[in-house]
């Protein structure tokens, strides 16, 4: 046994393989790759800046060890839909739902998520599901509407 | 953090035996399921383990919920706290759990935290201990000496610290059947909206008619464990949820326990809190 | 040339809307450059001791480890390691002693971060503790003196007097001195007197301070690029060069975008230290703080401050004395400026005929303060708008009118005897009472919960004098590049400038492209802060984008087209015969400003002065104390917006910032170390945590001396909040709090003390 392996996962739909360390995180890796979209910023899965999904579900990247991505399907904000924005970051331009940014993939992602399990989620729902991401600029108004707004695109465009 | 071997063995019964090598030649080895709270201390520099015994790929029955015949909910230590928010056989059994658990962490964490995590963790703040006891649940354990049962309620020695051995794992939580109990959870935050809890009040009441003829009532965070407030249950066992005996039980409840004073408020205040927060949670019983 | 409709006074979409909504946007804490070196800080565990030793061998011999550096090894390529901008007080690391816990004392360089962070963990300082001060009142007469000698920087002319002045905390006291406050007190029908504080807190940008500097090969000796998450980059060339002993153009400053800034990402953070390191390991070292470190980088004064005012029977208030005591932790940073530029403010936005200011920047062994959002202001207004609301219900007259009575008007001198103009006090007052209903009854609620409201409303000077400089380059095919070193950390200036150059060029503003701050392309700004940018940016934006225009349609005249209608194009290709050529305009900024006289008398305090105000609704639980804001409504004067939904989202962001700072936010010590440095236990806002109602208001006003009638939003959200809240309790239940939290706690305790049954401790 050592303490560096090698890890095979999906990454965005395509097969990738990482030398890494058991202590990295999922943020290094990535990051490592050149995918910068999930950063580490509370460092305690609290701000959801690091949010990826594994398995479809979403997690805070930089409490999740790289080798437990072994085998995974993993997915970040970089996932290109042919280069198309989706409902989602749509809704967030159109109300202004960031400043910074720094925290938005992670917004968006999440949105996604909660979109998928709610079509037609209530303010309580949304104000409940993100509570768990962290703006500092303080977009949270605009968020909400944001995700309103995402879930009417959706529903218009199915 | 620094490296540390890792081990992701197959079988439940294999991760013990690991830990069991391990804790024989005195290594810092520990079992890690969701690694959400591990991660926090290991990045702290607080536990710097030379190896860590991964359960993600134990059988996946470990992760399973189901009711039973009887009514009993058994949810796997590996179940994913989000695996049990979502559970259709939880909001059925124990619908107090389902709410209780959409003001628990985040969505993130609870799509990685595990119930047999969380409960082994023995952090104070959690949501779930406090809740559990007041429910009468129990935990099965596995170690190289045998499985074992025993209540939530006996699980913690002290502050992040369960009587569990080095070498023992929870293998799965039992929750009776309700049969009559009816029961609150109110986390209550003084800061933030999300926040640890400065108060975990848990009560479960068993009544006949108007009359109440058992009673749990658990307070945790601002203790070491989750302590029962057995003053506070004897006000209640036998009475009517009158305005009176909500008082008496809020006052029973303050008297009989040692508050931590913390960033979250100070001991005297939390008595307050506490003095009122029980009531209020027996009057969300009594609307049930 | 063809004129595009209007673009300022537009809502458009964010330049970078694409790039942050895929994740693609760039912030140096991304950044990785082949070769480099991550910097990890070992710091101080005592707030005040002389360093003994430090013993860095076991770090050293960890492999991995590329170099460890203490306070020493940093004098071999900094002969006076000390920077800051009032005064040099703050090593890169520490030497002789410590100042405050969480101090730098070594660092440790490794190609792995974890390695350097192991390598931290093993190095051991020896101390021999000082007695320490922590207090900002104890720190005016304390025996523990942070600093033997003060070192002000020379930079400001009005710290001269305090250069080598000796055993002193007292970092720089400012006066003001109006009328006669001693007799008018005597004459006045009332007089009140409050003290009030506020609690350290910090601004946490969620993008955390980083550094990556690159030294040139060996065949460029001494030139050095620092990619920052900085909002100076041009005072950060200037102090990187100062601190080497170069020139300007030695160093090269480039700023991407940054996640958040607020003003902590202002002067020198963590450029210092990563320069020095790259310099002496020779390779490129990035210096990333974590979420932690943040704590001990800078902070927002912890404020004690006293208020006195006289008042007729019927409400005009004719004195007021105000003390102010700032709490400026271990190094000034730009405290000093706090310091004299709120002074200027703090009696308030009324017309007082006899004022008397004193405010000391005090030094401290905590974690330095800075500017954050408000300069100082919200803390002002914190006390004098509570402090109205006290005496309004001390002599029964409504909150709305005591206002109203004393509100500064157009025209009317200022306490430093400035004419104030174009600042829409009046009009702020009247639309937040009209959208508060303030005339209305409101509903009181019911035993255990009850309702109350409350307003505050403050202004601020903007910081003067300072300089803008901007190119516009207008390219043959008719797009364009603006440079400015204005750094976009999510105010939205790139879309504000590129706006404003659309509106005078009439090139559209999707073929505007806007340079970030790289020091060698763009020039000199003298920071993004205080509110600044859009005024004096904009300014030399539009002088530049003017200068651009009229030298494109003197081109064209010059070649017999006309420059209304030809296409810029055909400009270009008729001039060079081909796509080929450019147009630059050059424009600068620097709004007039006199310095106050020894009294704090100008007749030009400010180029503009910002308004805000905030109404607030609350419940309070009368049985725990606990309460909630149910509806916040802010109101500003920003002037004309360049670009109103951005500007919307700038005063909710900055209320929302404040309401933190209200409610939830206080760094905690024990014994001078932090004792929460960490986002589960210093609770920001977060979306569960927003009133049920927000409502924001930029009112119909103009700025007539500013760039297309605007001027600075970033921080007027932030004034009003903390008071208006504090204002609504006691509205609702009766009990004043005077302290910043408002906790439940502090509410609960309040009832209980009003009730004649004080809760005993046990």
């Amino acid at each position: 046994m050592t303490t560096t392996r090698t890890i095979h996962f999906t990454l965005n739909g395509e097969p990738v393989s990482a030398q890494i360390g058991t202590h990295q995180n999922l943020v290094e890796v990535l990051q490592a790759r050149g995918l910068t979209g999930a950063r580490e910023s509370c460092a305690q899965g609290l701000c959801g800046c690091c949010t990826v999904l594994v398995n479809g579900m979403a997690v805070s990247a930089c409490l999740y060890l790289a080798a437990f991505a072994d085998g995974a399907e993993v997915r970040t904000i970089e996932q290109s839909n042919n280069g198309e924005l989706d409902a989602v970051q749509e809704a967030f331009i159109e109300c202004g739902a960031f400043q910074c940014g720094y925290c938005t993939p992670g917004f968006i992602l999440m949105t996604r998520q909660l979109l998928d399990a709610h079509s037609d989620p209530s303010e309580d729902d949304i104000r409940h599901y993100l509570s768990g991401n962290l703006c500092r600029c303080a977009a949270y108004p605009e968020i909400i509407k944001a995700v309103k707004l995402a879930a009417q695109k959706r529903q218009d465009k199915s | 953090m620094s490296p540390f071997e890792l081990d992701e063995p197959r079988t439940l019964r294999k991760a013990v035996a690991l830990l069991d090598a391990g804790t024989a030649c005195d290594e810092p080895v520990r079992a890690i399921a969701g690694g959400t709270a591990l991660m926090l201390m290991m990045k702290a520099g607080v536990f710097e383990p030379a190896r860590l015994v991964s359960l993600r790929r134990v059988e996946k029955r470990y992760a399973a919920v189901r009711v039973n015949r009887e009514g009993a909910l058994h949810i796997g230590a590996m179940a994913t706290l989000s695996s049990l928010a979502s559970s259709a056989a939880v909001k059925r059994a124990a619908p107090v759990i389902t709410q209780t658990l959409r003001t628990l962490s985040n969505v993130r964490v609870r799509n990685v935290a595990t119930l047999g995590g969380h409960l082994a963790h023995a952090d104070p703040h959690m949501d779930l201990p406090p809740l559990l006891t007041a429910l009468g649940a129990e935990v099965r354990t596995l170690s190289p000496a045998g499985e074992r049962t025993l209540a939530v309620g006996d699980l913690y020695r002290g502050y992040f610290e369960t009587v569990l051995a080095d070498n023992e794992l929870i293998s799965e939580v039992t929750v009776p059947p309700l049969d009559g109990w009816r029961a609150a959870y109110l986390k209550v935050t003084t800061r933030a909206a999300d926040d640890w809890p400065t108060l975990g009040i848990a009560v479960a009441l068993q009544m006949t008619a108007d009359t109440v003829a058992a009673a749990r009532i658990v307070v945790s965070a601002a203790t070491n464990t989750p302590l029962r407030l057995t003053a506070a249950e004897d006000v209640l066992r036998g009475a009517t949820l009158d305005a009176a005996t909500l008082a008496r039980c809020g006052d029973a409840a303050a008297s009989g326990v040692e508050l931590a004073a913390d960033a979250h408020g100070s001991s005297a205040y939390k008595r307050e809190l506490l003095r009122v927060y029980v009531q209020r949670a027996l009057r969300q019983i009594e609307k049930t | 040339m063809t004129i595009s409709t209007a673009a300022v006074g537009r809502s458009i979409p964010r330049l970078e809307a694409r790039a942050k909504v895929t994740g693609r946007a760039e912030y140096v804490h991304n950044l990785s450059v082949p070769g480099m070196l991550v910097a990890k800080v070992y710091r101080s565990t005592l707030a005040h001791a002389r360093i003994r030793g430090i013993d860095v061998s076991a770090a050293r011999a960890l492999p991995g480890v590329h170099a460890v550096y203490t306070g020493e090894d940093i004098r071999r390529v900094i002969a006076e390691p000390y920077y800051g901008p009032a005064f040099h007080d703050q090593p890169i690391l520490a030497l002789d002693k410590v100042h405050y816990a969480g101090e730098p004392v070594a660092v440790v360089l490794a190609a792995d971060a974890h390695v350097a962070e192991a390598a931290t963990r093993l190095i051991e300082a020896q101390y021999d503790e000082l007695p320490a001060v922590y207090d900002e009142v104890e720190a005016m007469t304390s025996k523990a003196v942070v600093h033997e000698v003060l070192k002000p920087a020379g930079t400001f002319a009005d710290l001269k007097h305090l250069k080598d002045k000796r055993d002193t905390n007292i970092a720089l006291d400012f006066h003001l001195r109006r009328g006669d406050v001693e007799q008018a007190f005597a004459a006045a029908d009332h007089v009140f007197e409050h003290t009030f504080r506020t609690q350290q807190v910090l601004h946490v940008p969620l993008e955390a301070f980083a550094t990556v500097a690159i030294p040139a090969g060996e065949h460029k000796t001494g030139t050095l690029t620092l990619h920052s998450s900085t909002q100076s980059p041009s005072f950060v060339r200037i102090e990187i060069a100062r601190l080497f002993g170069w020139p300007e153009n030695k160093v090269r400053v480039i700023v991407p975008y940054l996640g958040g800034g607020f003003g902590a990402k202002v002067y020198v953070k963590s450029e210092a230290l990563a320069a020095a390191c790259a310099m002496l390991a020779r390779r490129p070292v990035k210096f990333a703080c974590t979420m932690e470190e943040q704590f001990y980088m800078i902070t927002k004064h912890a404020t004690t401050l006293r208020i006195k005012s006289g008042v007729t029977r019927d409400g005009k208030i004719t004195a007021r004395e105000c003390e102010v005591w700032w709490n400026g932790g271990a190094y000034a940073d730009i405290g000093p400026r706090v310091t004299q530029k709120s002074g200027f403010t703090a009696a308030g936005p009324y017309e007082i005929d006899n004022v008397k200011i004193d405010s000391y920047a005090l030094y401290t062994n905590l974690p330095a303060a800075g500017a954050l959002r408000g300069f100082g202001i919200p803390q002002l207004v914190w006390a004098y708008e509570s402090h109205t609301d006290m005496i309004a219900r001390g002599i029964n007259i409504d909150p709305l009118e005591i206002r109203r009575k004393n509100l500064l008007r157009e025209g009317r001198p200022q306490a430093t005897g400035t004419l104030m103009h174009d600042a829409a006090l009046d009009l702020v007052l009247e639309r937040l009472a009209t959208r508060m209903q303030w005339s209305q009854p409101l509903d009181r609620g019911t035993e255990t919960v009850r309702r109350g409201r409350g307003m505050a409303i403050g202004f601020k000077a903007s910081i003067s004098p300072t300089t803008s400089m901007a190119i516009v380059n207008i390219n043959a095919d008719g797009s364009c590049n603006l440079y400015s070193s204005t750094v976009d950390m999510g105010q939205g200036s790139d879309t504000a400038m590129a706006q404003m150059v659309s509106e005078v060029t009439g090139v559209p503003v999707e073929k505007i492209t806007v340079v970030h701050p790289d020091t060698d392309v763009t020039p000199y700004d003298m920071a993004t802060l205080g509110s600044r940018s859009t005024y004096h940016m904009g300014h030399a934006v539009k002088n530049a984008a003017e200068d651009a225009r009229d030298k494109l349609f003197s081109l064209a005249r010059e070649l017999g087209l006309s420059a209304e209608t030809t296409p810029i194009p055909d400009i270009f290709k008729k001039k060079y015969g081909m796509q080929a050529g450019n147009i630059v305009g050059v424009g600068s900024f620097i709004p007039p400003y006199i310095s106050p006289d020894a009294n704090g008398q100008t007749t030009d305090a400010t180029p503009f002065w910002m308004i805000g105000a905030t109404g607030a609704e609350v419940e309070v639980d009368t049985e725990t104390g606990e309460f909630k804001v149910t509806r916040l409504v802010n109101l500003v004067d920003v002037g004309k917006a360049i670009n109103p939904a951005i500007v919307e989202t700038q005063i909710s962001g900055a209320t929302i910032m404040q309401l933190g700072f209200t409610l939830t936010e206080a760094m905690n010590f024990d014994a001078g170390q932090v004792t929460n440095a960490s986002l589960a236990d210093y609770k920001i806002p977060g979306i569960r945590d927003i009133p049920p109602a927000m409502e924001n208001e930029a009112v119909d006003a103009n700025q007539r001396s500013g760039p297309f009638g605007a001027k600075g939003v970033g921080e007027s959200g932030t004034f009003g909040v903390s008071p208006a809240i504090a204002n609504a309790i006691d509205d609702a239940v009766g009990v004043r709090l005077t302290s910043l939290p408002l906790t439940a706690e502090a509410v609960y305790r309040a009832l209980r003390v009003k009730a004649g049954k004080p809760l005993i401790d046990n």
